[in-house]
């Protein structure tokens, strides 16, 4: 990788070589992009942008589906000196009007000076009444007039502003800047990331919207100047098979994805699918961005290894989009730390399980903090933690955000005399980070702690409950415990008789905690982000309104 | 004896109305009875869909089921759904409009 530079930067470095991106479309189509032929694309998007009055510092939003489409807008905002606003397109929002929705909110919370679209989607956007908002197709920039050099930008001037699909109710705009994203692609690619070779080859479904497809796969790719196959997500979530086809075509050596993706392959690619892949090339197979279930990963190598898998090929990591995007990555397999699930939850000391102990958690390990880059545990009055104890986990470093785009005030509680608080829970163990769960979602109860993801697990398999649709919350209430509520969504209109006795149930043992009430709800009531997580403060929030079954 | 001609005709005409008929009053056809067998296969659970059930509501799909649908749909009649249009589809009966007008268009000579 070269010195710091910005995201053009890092572009011209590659369009030196004879490398570039090979977008795969929804309907399996294929292209393949030089870098050397995307610069010169991003010129004539860049001159079309300043053609119309676009100004750097600009932010640009850009809701495009198709892959090549949306990389070329990107790289083309990116020089002429504007900032990008990646949103969510229509066919992964779930709904017409929840992606109007979510569109407008942040068409709206980055005060876009435009929208750059693709003309199938612009009639699908609701921009009435938003001010100085100009609404363009991809299709009409793609000619010109080019700029002869990419606008110079300083590396510290936002480079990319990404709004979180967090757990919490309104997303809100992470401020990154050239220099950020500089020093998380080096960590990524560095010797305790992915320690990148030039011979490396990525193969990537992830949205492009989202941190992780956009940073940590495709940027990545640019930053260290490699060869990459970019996948439309839709093309993914209709065959699952056509991943690990890529990575078998292609020789992908480096490939990311979630636990679901995973399980996905598990349950649907086939058989007489798998004798025809060759998955050896695939050095680091990486999961992350939600739970990482051990039993998951064991089953996908355990399944792909006639296909020339490797379970040492995975690794565990973990990151934030207010961090970039990495905090780190546990190389060379899956690195599991059995913990006693008691202690854990009453005393927040991961003390290793005796044999025969009577219940265990199992954690994985998510390596290191990166080079350049600190990491510490602290408790509630932010003393720092010895190992094995549990606390809230820090980071610091060039990859932690700029703050919260014109929001002091959420900037404040994240940013506190130079830690970011990732909101997560988490220990050390031999300086390795094992994360347990979201601390703004803690349940207190009799000065106990009980985090809501172990709770939901707890009870995610019931019958007739959609597995990815379980919410348990807490209540805060004077002079009383916190209320406990779960909410489960159910997969048709009825749920399994005796679904609400055997939650209470699960729960008492495996926590010891009571459930305070059980609401079983229809299909389709849980909000959830765009990438399919529950809403756990939103759902909270519309149960207290009495709206969640409406 | 000599109109027999005219009566076979008749015959075929009279067939020919009820196929038709069959395909608008609500009779399944190749179309209908496929994407409910698909339907089937991709539930978790035991469904039985309707013309007029939603896929989300009624069929308890979640949003990657409704993908895995297209896919499904897409290798079976040998036809590519159009991004937009997935973003439109919420019912069975839009689900089987859907794979029609795209096999037709297919089938048409060019």
């Amino acid at each position: 990788m070269n010195g710091p530079g910005t995201i053009t930067d890092a572009l011209i470095a590659a369009a030196s070589t004879d490398r570039g991106i090979r977008a795969i479309e929804h309907d399996g189509r294929s292209l393949l992009l030089s870098y050397n032929t995307l610069l010169s694309e991003s010129l004539r998007v860049a001159g079309a942008l300043h053609a119309r009055g676009l100004v750097p510092g600009d932010r640009v939003a850009l809701v495009v589906p198709e892959v090549s489409e949306f990389i070329r807008a990107f790289f083309g905002i990116t020089a002429a000196g504007l900032v990008p606003v990646p949103l969510c397109p229509p066919a992964q929002a779930g709904d017409l009007p929840t992606f109007a929705r979510q569109s407008r909110h942040i068409l709206v919370a980055s005060r876009a000076s435009a929208v750059v679209t693709s003309e199938d989607v612009a009639p699908l956007l609701d921009v009435s009444g938003i001010d100085g908002l100009a609404v363009l197709t991809i299709e009409s920039l793609r000619g010109g007039p080019a700029i002869a050099v990419p606008t110079r930008v300083p590396l510290n001037a936002p480079a990319l502003l990404q709004f979180t699909s967090g757990s919490t109710a309104a997303p809100k705009g992470v401020v990154l800047t050239h220099a950020n994203l500089h020093a998380n692609a080096r960590a990524i690619a560095g010797p305790r990331g992915l320690d990148a070779r030039p011979t490396d080859i990525g193969v990537s479904w992830l949205p492009l919207y989202h941190d992780m497809g956009l940073i940590g796969m495709l940027l990545s790719a640019v930053y260290t100047c490699v060869d990459t196959i970019v996948m439309s997500p839709v093309l993914f979530l209709k065959r699952p098979t056509a991943w690990l086809e890529a990575i078998s075509t292609y020789r992908g050596t480096v490939s990311f994805a979630p636990n679901f993706a995973y399980e996905l392959c598990l349950r649907r690619v086939k058989p007489s699918q798998i004798d025809a892949l060759d998955l050896s090339s695939w050095r680091l197979a990486g999961c992350g961005a939600e739970p990482i279930r051990p039993d998951t990963l064991r089953a996908f190598a355990e399944r792909f290894a006639r296909a020339g898998f490797r379970a040492s090929s995975f690794v565990a990591s973990y990151g934030l989009a207010e961090h970039s995007l990495a905090v780190a990555f546990g190389r060379d397999g899956i690195h599991e730390d059995a913990v006693d699930a008691q202690q854990l939850v009453h005393h927040s000391i991961a003390v290793p399980s005796a044999n025969g102990s009577t219940r265990v958690v199992r954690l994985v390990g998510c390596g290191h903090a990166l080079p350049g880059h600190e990491l510490k545990i602290v408790d509630d009055e932010g003393r720092t933690l010895p190992e094995r104890h549990l606390g809230s986990i820090l980071a610091r470093g060039p990859s932690v955000m700029q703050g919260y785009f014109e929001d002091p005030v959420a900037t404040a509680v994240a940013l506190r005399d130079g830690w970011l608080h990732t909101g997560d829970l988490g220990y050390l163990a031999d300086g390795q980070l094992f994360v347990c769960g979201r601390t703004k979602d803690l349940i207190i109860r009799q000065g106990r702690k009980y985090h809501p993801p172990d709770l939901e697990s707890a009870i995610a398999d019931l019958p007739g409950v959609r597995s990815s649709g379980v919410v348990v919350f807490g209540i805060s209430r004077i002079d009383e415990p916190d209320e406990v509520v779960a909410v489960l969504e159910a997969r048709a209109s009825i749920a399994s008789d005796g679904v609400v006795e055997q939650a209470r149930r699960r729960v008492r043992e495996t926590a010891g905690l009571e459930l305070d009430r059980v609401v079983v709800t229809p299909p389709g009531t849980i909000p959830r982000t765009t990438s399919g997580k529950v809403r756990r403060a939103e759902t909270r929030d519309r149960y207290l309104a009495g709206t969640l079954e409406r | 004896m000599h109109d027999a001609g005219g009566n076979a005709s008749a015959v075929h005409a009279t067939v020919w109305g009820l196929v038709q008929a069959s395909q608008t009053a609500g009779l399944p056809d190749r179309f209908e009875q496929d994407t409910f067998e698909i339907l089937k296969r991709i539930s978790r659970r035991p469904i039985e869909p309707k013309l007029d059930s939603e896929l989300l509501a009624d069929l308890g799909f979640d949003s990657l089921q409704v993908l895995e649908l297209v896919g499904e749909l897409e290798d079976h009649f040998k036809i590519a759904v159009p991004l937009n249009d997935m973003t439109h589809i919420r019912t069975v009966a839009q689900v089987v409009a859907e794979v029609r007008s795209l096999v037709t268009a297919e089938e048409r000579p060019a």
